[in-house]
């Protein structure tokens, strides 16, 4: 078995909205966001809160865009 | 408190009103019981997953935490169960349902036959399950106590012979009925409250401010060993994808595309009821209550002194529709676990389809009844225990089923490897026999990996047949 074919094949929109997920949860967990504050709140608070929002929106946005056209 | 007891008397007995209607049409089929006749939309499933993950912790505890650990670290415990949703809806989603079974055992048993899996993964389920309907009888048994000033024992039977009854009755159909009622009720509630006190206070920016210039712990972290968060967030994100109370809401989807997007709409409302709680009617609390010894008591604090008793009692029968909305999903899912998973084939073959139905019934009432004998004296440390259980489902069925579905090479040795080397793994790091200085969930997840690799690469390649029918999975829907 050739080496790319060792998984079945995931939708590239798909695949570019897991990596910017993990991305984006890790920076999130970055010492420097528990440093910095912004309005009352450390940054890592903020991003987390736009992680929520952000994850669920990105996931559609990927199956909005790629829906069978008839 | 008499129109309280009304309207959360009057909310019970339509809960026990749908369970009756839809026992009319699922009691002699195993698909109507367990999956609903595979028809929800998009709609209806997107309400009742947001009510299945939203727990009496998710209203009560949310804003508790909030309060005392600050918001940071709030949304951080809440980040994971939703990163956990988007993976699921591009990991499983359309897969497990062009799988078209009842569990995540029947996938776990199809892809790695064998009765290590058939015994073990239900067995996990029910342990991990039942401390979960523990937790959140004990949570009904103290809101109603405090809200309607009925006794503890009295609240906790009469919400579990409610629960147990239209579960058991309805199944699925009872469940998501009942689900997308308790979820429109606890968005209208959490949403609604917050926009008031957000319309009173000019912004949620504005409330934020003023709340951390009187309590500026509120913006900050509580305990700046954020270890634990990390675990958190991991736990619940990989255990979305593979819990059985969400994974059956998959199997109750129309097609595929259906379930992919009934999962991120649901954590979109799911998102929004979290953050319109910690971002506006925590701040209000800490400013108007700064001392409360209770921290769990903030929404109730808010509700008393902003609310007339109309909206006091709605709020009640949300907290109690959030509880009873998780405990009735799992309650299905361990039931499932027990007459689907550990006694299906079995009695399959020798069973009426009368008895089937009685097992079915049965099972729901003897775990209800068990949950509710062990809430009426809780062991210490529950909270903790239920997360520990849902780790350890985590720690076992995450890596099985994400190669199972993607990687070629994954086969049987790999699987029991992986199933038996996470939880095993999570067992011993949990209890401090293994120690890496890492969370317990990331060193079983791991293992888990690492087994299945050594598996995959080591023992006998899969069969082209089970290629080919899990490349089928992989497909649109017609």
């Amino acid at each position: 078995m050739a080496r790319g074919e060792n998984f079945f094949p995931m939708r590239r929109g798909e695949k570019i909205a897991l990596v910017v997920l993990i991305v984006f949860a890790a920076a999130s967990f970055h010492p420097i966001a528990r440093s910095v504050e912004v309005a009352g709140m450390l940054l890592f608070g903020w991003l987390m809160a736009a992680l929520m929002l952000l994850s669920p929106l990105l996931t559609l946005w990927v199956f909005w865009r790629g829906r069978p056209r008839n | 408190m008499l129109v309280e007891q009304i309207l959360v008397v009057l909310y019970l007995a339509a809960c026990i009103g749908i369970g009756v209607y839809a026992s009319r049409k699922v009691l002699t089929s195993r698909d109507e019981y367990w999956v609903a006749g595979r028809r929800i939309g998009a709609a209806v499933n997107t309400m009742a997953i947001m009510a299945s993950l939203a727990s009496g912790g998710s209203i009560i505890g949310v804003m508790g935490y909030a309060y005392s650990q600050g918001i940071p670290a709030t949304f951080a415990l809440f980040a994971g169960a939703v990163v956990g949703f988007p993976l699921a809806s591009i990991l499983v989603a359309r897969q497990l349902r062009n799988f078209g079974r009842y569990t995540i055992t029947d996938f776990l048993a199809f892809r790695f036959p064998s009765p290590v899996v058939r015994v073990l993964v239900p067995s996990l389920i029910v342990i991990a399950f039942t401390a979960y309907i523990i937790a959140q009888l004990k949570a009904a048994g103290i809101t109603a106590n405090a809200l309607l000033g009925i006794p503890y024992d009295t609240a906790l039977v009469v919400a579990t012979l409610v629960f147990v009854t239209y579960v058991s009755i309805g199944g699925m159909i009872a469940i998501t009925w009942t689900d997308v009622v308790q979820g429109v009720l606890m968005l209208f509630v959490v949403v609604g409250t917050a926009l008031v006190v957000i319309w009173r206070a000019g912004s949620p920016f504005a409330l934020i401010a003023q709340a951390t210039e009187v309590a500026p712990e509120l913006g900050g972290l509580a305990n700046p060993e954020i270890g634990s968060a990390v675990g958190y967030f991991i736990i619940w994100a990989t255990a979305i994808p593979v819990i059985p109370h969400i994974v059956m809401r998959v199997f109750t989807a129309r097609d595929g595309r259906s379930a992919q997007l009934s999962l991120n709409f649901a954590m979109l409302a799911y998102s929004v009821m979290i953050l319109a709680a910690v971002l506006a009617i925590v701040p209000l609390g800490k400013i108007a209550f700064p001392d409360l010894a209770d921290a769990d008591r903030v929404f109730l604090r808010v509700i008393q002194s902003e609310f007339p008793a109309v909206i006091r009692g709605i709020a009640v029968a949300a907290v109690l529709a959030a509880v009873m909305s998780t405990t009735d999903a799992l309650l299905l899912a361990c039931s499932s676990a027990i007459a689907h998973d550990l006694l299906g084939d079995l009695l399959r073959r020798k069973a009426s389809d009368k008895t089937l139905a009685a097992i079915r019934v049965a099972s729901a009432w003897v775990i209800g009844i068990l949950a509710l004998y062990w809430a009426l004296s809780p062991p210490e440390l529950l909270t903790r225990f239920y997360t520990a259980g849902i780790g350890l489902l985590s720690a076992g069925l995450f890596v099985p089923t994400i190669a199972g579905l993607w990687w070629k090479r994954a086969n049987r040795a790999g699987g029991l490897a992986s199933l038996v080397a996470g939880a095993g793994t999570y067992v011993l790091a949990l209890g401090g026999v293994v120690d890496f200085g890492l969370p317990p969930i990331v060193v079983a997840l791991s293992a888990s990996a690492l087994a299945m690799a050594a598996g995959g690469l080591l023992g006998a390649p899969e069969s082209p047949e089970m290629r080919e029918q899990i490349a089928a999975l992989h497909a649109d829907a017609p």
